[in-house]
């Protein structure tokens, strides 16, 4: 009886280990970070990349793949979703983004992620092996939560398999999403993109628009800055008297997770579109002595110098858009990266949404296409963000004792027709299918 | 029976002009307008009509001598859609919006009370059609004296709020106690509008219609509505036995009794819209606003249906404290540069236009605007036409109205130097006869707000 549990234990033990353990040949290993090596084998033991070369051999029982004439890459990581928090955006029940409240920091996204979220295999379908997932501003489920939110929560760096979130966490930390206030008078750039549109509406409905001032917006975002600025002051005072231990110290949530901000361990993401709020943002990092990540900006302005010498990465947004107002030009979105790129600054891929997260590889492809060099693109959805998310140790290239996060495909993955043969997250082979192969399928066998 | 009122018709007007003493200009410089300029002459007024004018007229023994010497004398100025003495209209500054030209015309201020939203067309929205603005008209509306400062002598009164706001009338520029006596001609047609009268809002809550097509279509259906109201009231008022008596609607009444119809259009696609909705409603149509009238589709969309546009004056302009940063759309920066070309071009391809104060009230504003036009290509003359002689045939008044002519009313305006100028100086206005001097602070040049004081020997009127 006893021998006969113990041949259980062992198989299941054995079953495990061959789970995340096999043998790459003759495959063409694209490292990202190195000079590609065609014909070589990779070694994946324990979820990890155990060796690289030409000469290895696979050990005896070992699972073989055969990678003759294909690629090896690493996954790829898109910067900036609401994977799992979010199902379907307009039914409010399957939304748990975020939460009301004007500062926020100790909420985690990572424990709201829902793993069995259908957007997760459709995602990865496509070579995309982690993503950062944002809470959003403002509780999204409820409408009208009214007034402005600074902080929304922490961002998580997960893996895009598991059966918890427990599993597929990789950074529960990985930046604090922080929405620094902006001047929002109206007129000018920004905001509607047909404005043909709104123009006959404000026709229609003469006087109906709330204008607003340069003055008055400017007023309001000086005591929306204060009001940020006092909140980082509290947070430092609780610090102080943390470290002192004074008798009587209360702990507080929100402070406790400000913490690792303060010290630097942790990253503010900003979202900032307009040059003058990348400078706004940067200039109170600047005073708060934090790192910062720039979100989704939409122009580069003469920001460049000043994100390069100051190592500030910048996640840039989907180029598979529509020029963002009528006078922009039709490849404003496509060159963007290049700009960036071109000024130095180190740059990564977000799709800012879940629909599209997919596309993610044909976002940066596009940019090749306007100026952005290849290899930078493939590094923008690899290496480079798995670095400013704090996990470029782990992930993000092929390498020797980084994670087996790896796709076997056909061709280049920035290609559309490139097809993915197969898919390890931590050297685990994850399934292809999900619910538009399904659909496919269904509606194929259709008579 | 007749003959006793004509009578008495004649009675009156005598005793009138018993009462009314003449006033002669002599030695002025006369721009009539409708004839050529004479460079020396007199006018002669009484019983607030224009008794003569030319180069050798005799000054009537009882007549107060005015020595034009070194003046100018010309037509009073004709507002061709205005909303001076209209309750509720006066807040210029809710209609300064952006520079893409949101407004047509004053912004309305009054809040009124809410009523419940319309559920279609049956519930008539934002339609007053039946108001005529003679009626609603306060003759103590201090704009009036503004814009009597800036030479205007008359104008064309609109209700403007709502799809069917109401009718206009053609008014003097008097500030008596009666509002009657300010009135030419009561009706002047249908004030056509695609904004609710509650202003603001719109889509949420409002009710129907919410949207443009909504608008249109309920246009429409008032139209269709009018005409089977009127088939029924002469079929009833024909042999009304036996038939069910047909519901009275004021809605639709407003409507039948207006002869013409003012339909806005700025942009060059609405103006092609509104020419077409125009012809198929089947109604004599003025077209307001023509913000775009520039563009050369604009042009011949005018051109090919002989239109009649009355142009705002309102030019769009900047924003004012706005983002110093924001980059305006090159469409928004385009028609800010090219909206005050409009009268030159339309003036040029032979369309018949008007001028309008849109929502503009101070002397300053006025005078500014119409040397706007002008520094943008429209002569002198052509100027002066679209704020007199044309409007006047725009709405049928020419016989009365817009010329300095023997038999006309007596609506003039003496200056010092050229009319528009912004250095000329006002001396009088002559409304119906009326002298009114406006207040030194409130000629042309001198700024914001102003006040005419009734002066003179035959200033105030009985």
């Amino acid at each position: 009886m006893k021998t006969f549990g113990l041949l259980i234990a062992c198989a299941i033990a054995a079953c495990a280990a061959a789970n995340d353990t096999f043998f790459i040949r003759g495959v063409d290993v694209y490292p990202v970070t190195g000079a590609e090596m065609k014909g070589v084998s990779v070694l994946v033991q324990d979820g990890k990349i155990a060796d690289i070369g030409a000469k290895i051999v696979a050990p005896k029982g070992m699972k073989i793949v055969d990678g003759k004439g294909l690629r090896l890459y690493p996954g790829m990581i898109d910067s900036n979703t609401e994977l799992g928090l979010s199902e379907v955006s307009a039914e409010r029940v399957t939304v748990d983004t975020g939460e009301l409240g004007e500062f926020m920091p100790q909420l985690k996204a990572l424990s709201a992620v829902n793993p069995e979220s259908e957007h997760f295999p459709v995602v990865r379908a496509n070579g995309i092996t982690s993503v950062m997932t944002f809470p959003a501003s403002g509780g999204r489920g409820g409408r009208g939560g009214g007034g402005s939110q600074y902080i929304s929560g922490q961002a998580a760096l997960i893996h895009m398999d598991g059966w918890t979130w427990e599993d597929m966490e990789i950074n529960r930390s990985a930046a604090m999403h922080l929405i620094y206030p902006s001047i929002a008078s109206r007129g000018g750039r920004g905001g509607l993109a047909n404005v043909d549109f709104a123009d006959e509406i404000a026709l229609l409905f003469a006087g109906g628009s709330a204008a607003g001032t340069f003055t008055e917006a400017k007023r309001n975002y000086e005591t929306q800055v204060a009001k940020l600025t006092e909140f980082f002051d509290n947070a430092r005072q609780y610090q102080k008297e943390r470290t002192a231990n004074l008798p009587g110290f209360k702990r507080d949530l929100k402070f406790e997770a400000m913490l690792p901000v303060l010290e630097g361990k942790v990253p503010v993401a900003v979202p900032a579109s307009r040059e003058r709020a990348i400078h706004d943002a940067i200039a109170f990092a600047d005073r708060e002595h934090i790192k910062i990540v720039i979100l989704a900006p939409q122009e580069l302005g003469k920001e460049g110098p000043e994100l390069k010498s100051k190592n500030i990465p910048v996640i840039l947004g989907r180029t598979e858009a529509l020029p963002e107002n009528q006078d922009a030009p039709y490849d404003y979105a496509e060159s963007l990266p290049g700009e960036f790129y071109k000024a130095g600054v180190k740059i990564a891929f977000g799709t800012f949404n879940n629909e599209f997260s997919r596309n993610l590889p044909y976002n940066a492809a596009r940019a090749v296409a306007y100026g952005l060099p290849y290899d930078a693109a493939l590094k923008a959805v690899t290496i480079n963000a798995a670095e400013i998310w704090g996990a470029g140790d782990k992930m993000g290239s092929i390498e020797k004792g980084k994670w087996a996060d790896l796709m076997l495909v056909t061709g280049d993955p920035l290609e559309v027709p490139t097809q993915i043969k197969a898919l390890y997250i931590k050297g685990k082979e994850v399934d292809l299918s999900n619910k538009q192969t399904r659909l496919y399928q269904k509606y194929l066998a259709r008579p | 029976m007749r003959n006793l009122v004509t009578a008495l018709l004649i009675f009156c007007g005598c005793a009138f002009g018993a009462d009314s003493a003449a006033i002669a200009i002599r030695n002025a410089k006369i721009v009539t307008v409708s004839g050529s300029v004479i460079p020396k002459g007199t006018v002669v007024v009484r019983n607030g009509l224009i008794q003569d004018v030319g180069e050798n007229v005799s000054i009537p023994g009882d007549a107060v001598v005015v020595d034009g010497e070194g003046m100018t004398v010309y037509p009073g100025l004709v507002d061709a859609l205005s909303t001076w003495g209209m309750p509720g209209t006066a807040a210029s500054g809710a209609a300064r919006g952006g520079g893409r030209g949101a407004t047509t015309t004053a912004a309305p201020a009054a809040a009124t009370p809410a009523a419940p939203p319309a559920r279609g067309p049956e519930d008539r929205p934002s339609t007053t059609s039946w108001i005529k603005a003679a009626d609603e008209i306060q003759a103590t509306d201090k704009r009036i004296e503004s814009a009597r400062s800036a030479g205007f002598t008359t104008a064309a009164v609109w209700p403007t709020r709502g799809f069917f706001a109401g009718q206009g009338s053609l008014v003097d520029l008097l500030t008596g106690e009666k509002a009657g006596e300010m009135v030419l001609v009561p009706s002047l047609g249908q004030y056509i509008s695609l904004t609710r009268a509650g202003g603001g809002g719109g889509g949420m809550g409002g009710g129907f219609p919410s949207a443009l097509m909504g608008m249109i279509s309920y246009i429409r259906q008032i139209y269709l509505d009018a005409g089977h109201y009127q088939l029924v009231k002469d079929a009833y008022a024909k042999n009304p036995r036996g038939m069910q008596r047909p519901e009275y609607d004021r809605a639709l009444e407003g409507v039948l009794e207006s002869k013409r119809i003012l339909l806005p259009a700025n942009r060059w696609v609405e103006i092609d819209r509104m020419i077409h909705f125009a012809a198929e409603l089947k109604q004599p149509a003025i077209y307001y606003g023509i913000r775009e009238g520039f563009e050369d589709r604009s042009v011949k969309y005018l051109k090919d249906a002989n239109a009649t546009v009355l142009i705002s004056m309102k030019w769009p302009e900047k924003a004012r404290d706005q983002d110093p940063e924001a980059e305006d759309p090159y469409r928004q920066m385009l028609i800010r540069e090219k909206a005050p070309t409009t009268p030159a071009v339309l003036k040029k391809a032979g369309i018949k236009f008007a001028l309008y104060s849109d929502g503009l009230d101070t002397p300053r504003d006025l005078q500014r605007a119409v040397k706007k036009a002008i520094d943008n290509g429209l002569s002198r003359e052509d100027a002066l036409r679209a704020l007199t002689l044309s409007p006047a045939e725009i709405y049928g008044v020419q016989d009365r109205l817009g010329s300095i002519e023997k038999g006309k009313i007596a609506n003039l305006v003496v200056t010092k130097g050229e009319i528009f100028d912004d250095r000329t100086k006002i001396e009088f206005v002559l409304v119906d006869g009326n002298k009114f001097v406006p207040a030194p602070e409130a000629a042309p040049a001198g700024g914001r707000g102003g006040a005419t004081a009734p002066s003179g020997p035959n200033g105030v009127k009985k």
